[in-house]
């Protein structure tokens, strides 16, 4: 049983980052561009919330910072994607690259180094294990955990709120399904598409935030796919937050079994890094599997 | 040659125009951000790839290998396929090479390098088609699907390269070196150009033929540019899915072959990271025609050298070469062109 519940409160802990991003992904998939960036915002928003945390010392300063890095370049990839009328595809690889250089280049001539960067302030405090009175499975479930986790947690009604109950995601979701409407209505699809964006930007970026923020240090290239297991968990959440909650856990839940196995069994680390890969092209052709028997049925 | 032909190729020349002209003004305020001394590093970027043989020779030998990629990404984007799974691609290829090298070291030295590039060749085809069949048995998009293979396989090729078959010897992360009987002839030793150069331009010059001259390439390019046509006139949609994303990931595998076999010799960990994703920056910059992929892998394989030379003279990383493609990327599906001519007709 406390295994058990090691496991899951494990796995939500892995989650932050995943839901923070899938949800930003959700957001732009309603407004109707698929966002395959997710993982450069990530990377960027990670790095900017660890520069910002070293050089003012302060970790809330960090986390601000890195939503905005985040925003800030998803603001650009919008406006080179829509304005210009470029292909989202090939600006979304652009801003992949543009965070694997540019984050490597800068912590080059910031710090002289390519590796890792520590932040002074350390990691963001967790909330304690006995924070309610006695330690129980639940509190090992549900407590133990950062500011940023328990915000991505509270971000699912919020963003659900958004698309299902307002105007402005009335509109968001109409600019994906049904832009020639909103046209109708004397309203810019291209205006909703770009606030998407900067939204799934600021998303992003505070996924990077907890990255490593969470950890107290920069890890280059810690971002490790987590952009694109996003992108396919607001697919595989059927693009509804409920779902893609339910579906960044089921990841996280997966990463947190390979760390556990690990302790265990002698598997080499590369096969535990290619896990998150895996499982999610798993997950991929597993829901294009059931979709197609519900089909023929 | 009538208005809109015409209408288009003046707004990809201008595109490309921009694209150049952008990669080089964001490579000086790069280099002027990030060096401590500008006119050295900007001396070295741009001067020491022909400064000498030595590095002349290493960048001719990476276009080769540049073209490959280009090859491999052009004919899956030219039918609207996507291959993202060119990073794991080209690495597979070069472990395959390496493995079957290392296995056969007494074997013929003609037959067994054939043999070896060939298995790359069929490994990468085998991950490229993977994902074209999970499009088109299941829906899956092919787009994620190559990017999730081919980071798994890149994770698998670590662990090959680190472990079976890694140098007990060497304080790298490396496999042994391949017998020197099987590896392509030096052409200007002691830079890596070798023989290898002639089959690259004998495939880009079968492709050249494949794509502009074969029914083939003509109901290919149909596909990419009107699907719903192609399908309308009856060609085959299952196949167009398939066979672009198998030859796509072949010639990527064959370019991970030919880094073994002609440049390094062996493979090191991580050595091929970044050419999947460069061979698609010349695609998009050749706009799929194969034989300007040679001049626009020219354009990338000299940003590399540049930035090569700049991380070992300057205090620049290697790493701006990627800031370098993104804006290239950026400039290039950016369609200020026809903006500014659509503006244009607009005022008129």
């Amino acid at each position: 049983m406390n295994d058990i519940a090691a496991l899951a409160g494990d796995a939500l802990g892995l989650m932050t980052p995943i839901l923070f991003a899938a949800l930003g992904g959700l957001l732009s998939e309603l407004s109707g561009m698929l966002n395959i960036a997710l993982e450069g915002l990530i990377g960027v928003g990670a790095f900017g919330a660890a520069v910002a945390a070293i050089r003012t010392g302060s970790l809330a300063a960090g986390v601000m910072v890195g939503a905005a890095t985040g925003a800030v370049v998803a603001w650009g990839f919008g406006a080179a994607t829509i304005r210009l009328r470029a292909n989202g595809f090939v600006t979304g690889l652009a801003v992949n690259l543009l965070a694997a250089g540019i984050t490597v280049s800068v912590s080059a001539r910031l710090f002289h180094t390519k590796g890792v960067i520590k932040v002074a302030a350390g990691a963001l405090p967790v909330l304690p294990l006995d924070a309610a009175g006695q330690p129980s499975l639940l509190g090992r479930i549900f407590l133990g955990h950062d500011a940023l986790a328990y915000a991505s947690w509270l971000a699912v009604p919020l963003v659900w709120l958004l698309v299902a109950r307002t105007p402005f995601g009335m509109r968001l979701r109409a600019a994906g399904s049904n832009p020639r409407a909103l046209v109708t209505l004397g309203k810019k699809p291209e205006r909703y598409k770009l606030v998407a964006i900067i939204l799934s930007g600021l998303a992003c970026g505070l996924a990077g935030a907890s990255l490593s923020l969470g950890l107290g240090a920069y890890v280059p290239n810690a971002t490790a796919g987590r952009g694109w297991i996003a992108l396919v968990a607001v697919y595989l959440g059927g693009r509804n937050p409920a779902g893609v909650l339910a579906a960044s856990f089921v990841f996280a839940l997966a990463s947190s079994l390979a760390n556990y196995a690990q302790g265990f069994l002698t598997v080499p680390a590369d096969f535990i890094l290619a896990l998150p890969y895996i499982i999610t092209l798993a997950a991929l052709v597993f829901a294009a599997v059931a979709k197609k028997l519900k089909a023929t049925r | 040659m009538n208005e809109t032909r015409r209408t288009e190729l003046k707004g990809r020349a201008l595109s490309l125009g921009l694209a150049l002209g952008g990669a080089f003004a964001v490579t000086v305020i790069l280099l002027w951000l990030l060096s401590s001394s500008f006119s050295d590093a900007f001396r070295l970027f741009f001067a020491a790839p022909f400064s000498n043989a030595y590095y002349l020779g290493n960048m001719l030998a990476e276009v080769g290998i540049l073209v490959l990629a280009g090859l491999g990404a052009g004919v899956a984007f030219g039918s609207r396929n996507f291959n993202l799974g060119g990073e794991g691609q080209v690495y597979l290829g070069a472990v395959v090479t390496a493995a079957i090298c290392l296995a056969l070291p007494s074997g013929n030295p003609v037959l067994v390098p054939l043999l070896a590039a060939v298995s790359s060749v069929l490994a990468g085809a085998f991950l490229g088609w993977l994902s074209g069949q999970l499009r088109l048995s299941l829906g899956v998009d092919e787009l994620i699907s190559s990017f999730l293979v081919s980071a798994a396989v890149v994770y698998f090729c670590d662990f090959i390269v680190t472990g079976p078959l890694q140098d007990a010897s060497s304080n790298f992360q490396a496999t042994g070196l391949i017998p020197e009987a099987f590896r392509f002839a030096r052409i200007m030793p002691p830079s890596s150009l070798s023989m290898a150069v002639v089959p690259v331009i004998a495939i880009l010059v079968l492709m050249a033929i494949l794509l502009a001259r074969t029914r083939f390439g003509f109901e290919l390019s149909l596909m990419g540019k009107n699907a719903e046509f192609a399908r309308y006139v009856g060609i085959d949609q299952g196949f167009y899915r398939t066979a672009p994303m198998a030859i796509s990931g072949a010639l990527y595998g064959l370019a991970g072959s030919f880094l073994v076999l002609g440049s390094y010799y062996r493979v090191m960990k991580g050595f091929s990271a970044g050419i999947g994703w460069t061979g698609i920056a010349v695609a998009l910059v050749a706009g799929n025609a194969p034989l300007a992929v040679f001049p626009a892998a020219l354009l990338f394989g000299y940003l590399d050298a540049g930035a090569k030379a700049v991380m070992v003279g300057a205090d620049v990383t290697q790493e701006i070469v990627s800031v370098v493609q993104a804006a290239v990327f950026l400039f290039i599906t950016a369609r200020f062109a026809d903006r500014f001519l659509a503006g244009r007709k607009e005022k008129r």
